[in-house]
């Protein structure tokens, strides 16, 4: 797989970013391209907005402590709860805010998490070659032959039978997302890094006789970055979707802790379809907004930070 | 990029079907828990009039009423258009049609068409004539004698006598025999030598003549007339082959039945459809309608119905499942409380729980009226006994029914020693009142998670839900004793003693009260329906005031069935299978 | 070449070994067995149907039984629907690769075009339009989706029917069976391809842009080729030849059903089958498919690799 000829892991030929002294110009210049993108620009906007609202929104609402009042079930938006209430009697807008911090972190968290896996494992492979790579590979190989839904229910049950806080759910959800996601981006890295090791400027290195520490971190990983802010971006709408599921399966946050995923679940049929649409259009459109937003700005990113795909 | 894309995808596609086959499965019909706890405009139990309802709880079971189709030109076209044919929804069968072999629910609703039992039991879940016409009890409560009904025929027409009953016990008892049967349980005499290899045949088993045939146990048990009087399979078809220890043959024949119930399988097919046709050799007359389908349906079926793809199907009593099947017009509404209990498991061997005031303590700081009547608009009460409403044991005399009061629940824990500490959380020697729930993912669960979160709090229990995907991690948790308090439900319950059960096996672990077995065992030791009400009274009210679990609710079902049936009605008990060989197409 | 291709089969066959051993483990490890579920066994019977099915045994001997016997070709009897694993097999995943098939061929098709037409003309209109629905396709919850189209086409409009392979009760043969499925299929299969064709569509899109900068291009442009002829003899085939390789990573994907469309759209595929058999733990049937999809994957691996060497033969295979 270490073949796939996706963009990304191809190597290309020139401009990384790699001379020192030319740096802050290339990421100036970079930047100016960027915002010359207007969808990147409006996906960046966006998705900041949506940071600011869940982190910040919950703090302006009356209904924080979600307190269960039956006689509110299921009403409509009105100026009281202006995405209307859940069955609960729960204000709905609060809690699509207040699932929105989990969520987002969610998915940040298990990007950070997922990266510095792959990253890390794809350049020591890539670095090192040989029996290392091969056994990391393997592994890699191994891990994509084993379906997740066990993988992921097996964890769950051991975190369980090792009475991990059920309020540590959350964290052990990125966990999970990241052991399922590694191997795919440590490949892309391995690729990378396949290439990378055979430029002039490594070899200058090896002839100065650097030491391999100094070479992996001050001249490979720096050509990386870019490669590896473009993941991160567009690994986190892909996180955000995945811990969604996983909360339709009480793998992840336990209720009432709102997220966007369980908020969906809840209203997953044919009558709150119809009937309540409150419920499930703002997770909804949370969810599907957020994704959108931080791709684009991923695709701009990455318009901008590989060269091949310059204007 | 791409390769990464699909592995999520690929794994979400997998997790996403999973929590839809989890959905499906919670329910007992298949999609009466999927649609369990939603939504409603209800402002609680009581404004639902124009279906019929009045206060919740005043008179178990009849508060909802009939309700006949009201337009029956609203028919889809595909409905209308069938003439001989009826379609019910069924969640899974997976084809293996031969009783007491199967392993999955779903398959024990397709083979109840195929095969009729020796004694069924009516809506008072009392026992019925069924292939026996007559049955005798032997004054020690050990001999039972079956009479069967003349010239008995199995559905390849050959002949239905003794012989084949005896045959159907006796394989039961083989040491190969993998099924889920109770009957090897009753300890027919001579069974255990049976399985070991120590006899040939089942000395408690004979066969006096081709229409009678008895059968002697070693201890009474009550539910032995109906344990035994189940279905009977051809020696003819499959015992031929059997020798003792090797029973793997009959896997070969379970997709071809031969049974002796009102229809025939004419096809399956494997994840779509099972097919009947009616039986003419059924001992009743053959059924009125010539052809019946059971169509997999797994999840939510209301596409179905409103589509006219299927004819039947069932649902929560919720105040807006009822308004939409009322709107949809071309069906009849049928409400049914299945005969299950809900209740609330406590591992009896943590200290705290040990003590009965801490669990009636718990009850009293429950709102179960809030999660199981109010949240599901009406579609459940309020359980205080284990018993369901329907049964003829139900009884409320005497019987607490520790309402809501939060009050009341934080002065018994007082009174038990168990004083506000620190974060207002409850403590006794150092230890703190933590409660560590286990549910199975359904969104019941999530509503009760959450009232009882608040409710808990309120007196001072630290409340740690957790929540399980599947329901053998939950069991399996459960069995090793990992918990505090679990959420489960019983299956169908046909005698009052099968709700007890529990209490006298040892199924729940650390509750072993003498009182109990006494009672339990006295209720069994007699037939007189009478005799078994007061004892059974007796224990109820015992067991309401000890709550070794928490009694939580009765679900409120309603079918909902194509105006164009006919005497369609359904036994608490035995469901469909009773009426419907009576079923007609207008 | 020879010498390449038994390397590959040596680690190929060692990769599923250590897999087998390792799913294996993950199923027993998973919490609860067959019998757990069963809440109406008593203790010992509990105990005595482990017996029966070797549930007692320790999780290596399993393994190694198992094992002896799959390389027999006897992969034993599904618990739960008491028939041998493999007539299951054949029972449900045809109709899952009918479903897989068709769509693949549409996601493909449909992302061929789309993405070099919109490489073509990069940043016009049509491009933004085609990147910003790509991300949307993206971005959808795919149950969602499904519940959606089945209350809009199926309950609403009555177009298509709501779920199913055929009508129920329909006896048709021949060409009126091949219409009912085809009817029947076609829900399933737009929501396949519409949550399927982005991610596609944008390998192709950066496929072709990638092609259309390199000097040949440029060379042919310059040679005054029409430019019909530099985009359908030159930059098309460049740009689609890498893709052939995606076709080994299809492999699986082909044969493994999709689980949640499946459920939604009630098809008997092999998705909902595994899925009812993991809740169930019905550990026979559970290895058997687990094992079949991780075959495909190395199958599938090995393939791409030496298709991709046929596209691009400055790769070199090691």
């Amino acid at each position: 797989m270490s073949s796939i000829p996706g963009n990304l892991s191809q190597p290309g030929q020139a401009a990384v970013p790699s001379a020192a002294p030319k740096k802050p110009s290339l990421w100036r210049q970079s930047l100016r391209r960027l915002l010359r993108n207007k969808l990147a620009v409006s996906g960046f906007i966006v998705v900041v907005f949506m940071f600011l609202a869940c982190f910040l929104g919950p703090l302006f609402s009356p209904y924080t402590d979600n307190k269960i009042q039956m006689s509110l079930m299921n009403k409509p938006p009105s100026w009281q709860h202006w995405l209307g209430t859940d069955k609960l009697g729960r204000d709905v807008l609060t809690r699509v805010l207040q699932a929105g911090r989990i969520s987002l972190t969610v998915g940040l968290a298990s990007m950070v998490l997922s990266v510095f896996l792959g990253t890390l494992l794809g350049a020591i492979a890539g670095y090192y070659r040989g029996v290392v790579d091969q056994i990391i590979m393997r592994i890699a190989d191994l891990l994509l032959t084993i379906p997740g839904l066990p993988l992921l229910f097996i964890s769950g049950a051991l975190l369980s039978e090792w009475k991990v806080p059920t309020d540590y759910r959350m964290y052990i959800v990125m966990l999970m997302l990241s052991l399922v996601n590694w191997p795919g981006l440590a490949r892309m890295i391995r690729g990378q890094m396949l290439s990378l090791r055979e430029r002039e400027f490594m070899q200058a290195a090896v002839v100065l006789g650097l030491r391999d520490r100094r070479k992996l971190v001050h001249h490979l990983l720096p050509n990386l970055v870019p490669l590896i802010i473009v993941m991160a971006t567009l690994n986190i709408g892909g996180a955000i979707l995945s811990e969604s599921v996983l909360s339709f399966f009480g793998l992840g946050v336990m209720p009432p802790t709102p997220t966007w995923g369980n908020m969906i679940d809840a209203a997953n049929n044919m009558i709150d379809f119809q009937s309540h649409p409150w419920l499930w259009i703002p997770p909804g459109l949370s969810i599907f907004a957020t994704v959108i937003a931080i791709n684009l700005f991923g695709d701009g990113l990455r318009d901008v930070l590989d060269p091949k795909m310059n204007r | 990029m791409q390769m990464k894309r699909n592995r999520i995808t690929a794994l979400l596609t997998l997790l996403l079907s999973g929590a839809l086959v989890l959905a499906a499965c919670g329910g007992n019909g298949g999609n009466t828990t999927a649609q369990g706890a939603e939504s409603a405009s209800a402002q609680s139990g009581n404004n639902s009039s124009e279906a019929g309802t009045d206060n919740t709880g005043a008179d178990a079971g009849s508060t909802l009423q009939f309700i006949p189709a009201s337009d029956l030109s609203k028919l889809p076209a595909v409905a209308k258009g069938r003439t001989d044919t009826i379609i019910v929804g069924l969640t899974d069968p997976s084809g293996a049609f031969t009783p007491y072999f199967q392993q999955s629910g779903y398959d024990g609703n397709v083979s109840s068409l195929l095969y009729t039992p020796l004694v069924t039991v009516d809506d008072q879940g009392l026992p019925a004539p069924g292939l026996a016409e007559s049955w005798d009890v032997s004054e020690d409560q050990l001999t039972y004698t079956y009479h069967l009904r003349k010239d008995l025929k199995f559905s390849d027409g050959s002949p239905l006598t003794a012989d084949d009953v005896a045959f159907t016990w006796t394989l039961l008892h083989d040491k190969a025999y993998d099924g889920d049967s109770q009957i090897p349980t009753l300890h027919i005499v001579g069974g255990e030598a049976y399985k070991e290899g120590k006899a040939d045949s089942i000395s408690g088993i004979t066969v006096q003549d081709a229409q009678t045939v008895s059968v002697t146990l070693e201890q009474p048990n009550a539910t032995a007339l109906v344990l035994l009087g189940s279905d009977v399979l051809s020696k003819a078809y499959y015992g031929k082959d059997y020798k003792f220890g090797q029973i793997d043959y009959i896997k070969k024949l379970h997709e071809k039945p031969v049974g002796n119930g009102p229809y025939i399988l004419e096809k399956f097919i494997p994840g779509q459809e099972v097919r009947y046709i009616a039986n003419p050799y059924y001992y009743a007359g053959k059924p009125k309608t010539e052809k019946f389908i059971y169509k997999t349906s797994e999840g939510d079926t209301w596409q179905y119905l409103e589509t006219g793809e299927v004819d039947y199907a069932s649902f929560s009593a919720t105040t807006e499942n009822l308004d939409k099947l009322k709107s949809m017009g071309f069906v009849n509404i049928l409400p049914y409380t299945p005969s299950t209990y809900g209740y609330l498991q406590l591992n009896l061997e943590h200290e705290a729980l040990k003590d009965k005031k801490v669990r009636q303590a718990l009850t009293y700081g429950l709102d179960r009226q809030s999660i199981y009547v109010d949240a599901n608009q009406g579609a459940g009460e309020v359980a205080n006994i284990p018993a369901s409403p329907i049964s003829w044991a139900y009884t409320e005399e005497g019987i607490n029914k520790y309402a809501y009061d939060a009050d009341k629940a934080n002065q018994l824990l007082d009174e038990a020693g168990w004083a506000k500490g620190a974060n207002g959380i409850r403590e006794k020697d150092g230890k703190k009142l933590t409660l560590h729930f286990l549910g199975s993912k359904s969104a019941q669960t999530d509503v009760f998670i959450a009232v009882a979160t608040e409710g808990f709090a309120a007196i001072g229990v630290d409340f740690q839900p957790e929540v399980f995907a599947d329901f053998n991690a939950l069991v399996s948790k459960v069995e090793g004793g990992d918990y505090d308090m679990a959420s489960f439900s019983t299956p169908m319950l046909a005698d009052p003693s099968d709700g007890v059960l529990q209490f006298v096996d040892g199924e729940i672990k650390g509750y072993d009260n003498p009182k109990v077995k006494e009672l339990y065992d006295k209720a069994l030791s007699t037939s007189d329906i009478e005799q078994r009400k007061a004892t059974y009274k007796e224990l109820f009210q015992l067991l309401n005031d000890e709550l070794p679990i928490i009694f939580t609710s009765y679900k409120k079902t309603v079918y909902a069935y194509n105006g164009r049936i006919q005497n369609l009605s359904v036994s608490p008990f035995t469901g469909l299978s009773s009426s419907l060989p009576n079923w007609t197409l207008e | 070449m020879s010498a390449y291709i038994t390397k590959r089969l040596i680690y190929m066959a060692a990769i599923l070994l250590a897999a087998s051993l390792l799913i294996f483990c993950l199923y027993a490890l998973t919490p609860g067995d067959f019998i757990s579920g069963n809440i109406k066994l008593t203790p010992e019977r509990k105990a005595e149907l482990r017996e029966i099915y070797g549930l007692n045994k320790p999780v290596l001997e399993r393994y190694a039984i198992w094992m002896k016997n799959a390389f027999h070709g006897d992969f034993g009897y599904s618990l739960a629907q008491q028939k041998p694993v493999l007539a299951l097999f054949n029972d449900y995943i045809w109709n899952s690769f009918l479903l897989a098939a068709v769509s693949t061929f549409l996601t493909w098709f449909i992302a061929v075009v789309i993405g070099v037409i919109s490489a073509y003309k990069q940043y016009s209109w049509f491009d933004t339009l085609v990147l910003v629905l790509i991300f949307a396709a993206m971005s959808l919850p795919s149950f969602f989706i499904g519940l959606f189209l089945i209350k809009i086409l199926a309950v609403d409009f009555k177009w298509l029917p709501p779920g199913g392979m055929i009508t129920t009760g329909s006896n048709a043969t021949g060409m009126a069976y091949v219409k009912e499925v085809i009817h029947h299929m076609t829900l399933p299969v737009i929501v396949m391809t519409i949550l399927g064709v982005g991610s596609l569509t944008r390998y192709f899109r950066t496929n072709m842009i990638d092609v259309i900068k390199q000097d040949y291009i440029r060379t042919a442009r310059a040679k005054g080729l029409k430019e019909s002829k530099v985009l359908y003899r030159h930059a098309l085939r460049n740009a689609l030849l890498p893709a052939i390789t995606l076709v080994g990573f299809e492999l699986p994907a082909l044969f493994g059903g999709s689980l949640i469309i499946e459920k939604i759209f009630n098809w008997p595929g092999i998705g909902q089958l595994y899925m009812s058999s993991f809740s169930v733990r019905d550990y026979p049937l559970l290895m058997g498919f687990t094992m079949l999809i991780a075959i495909l994957t190395v199958i599938g691996t090995l393939l791409s690799d030496l298709l991709y060497q046929i596209a691009d033969p400055r790769v070199r295979l090691q």
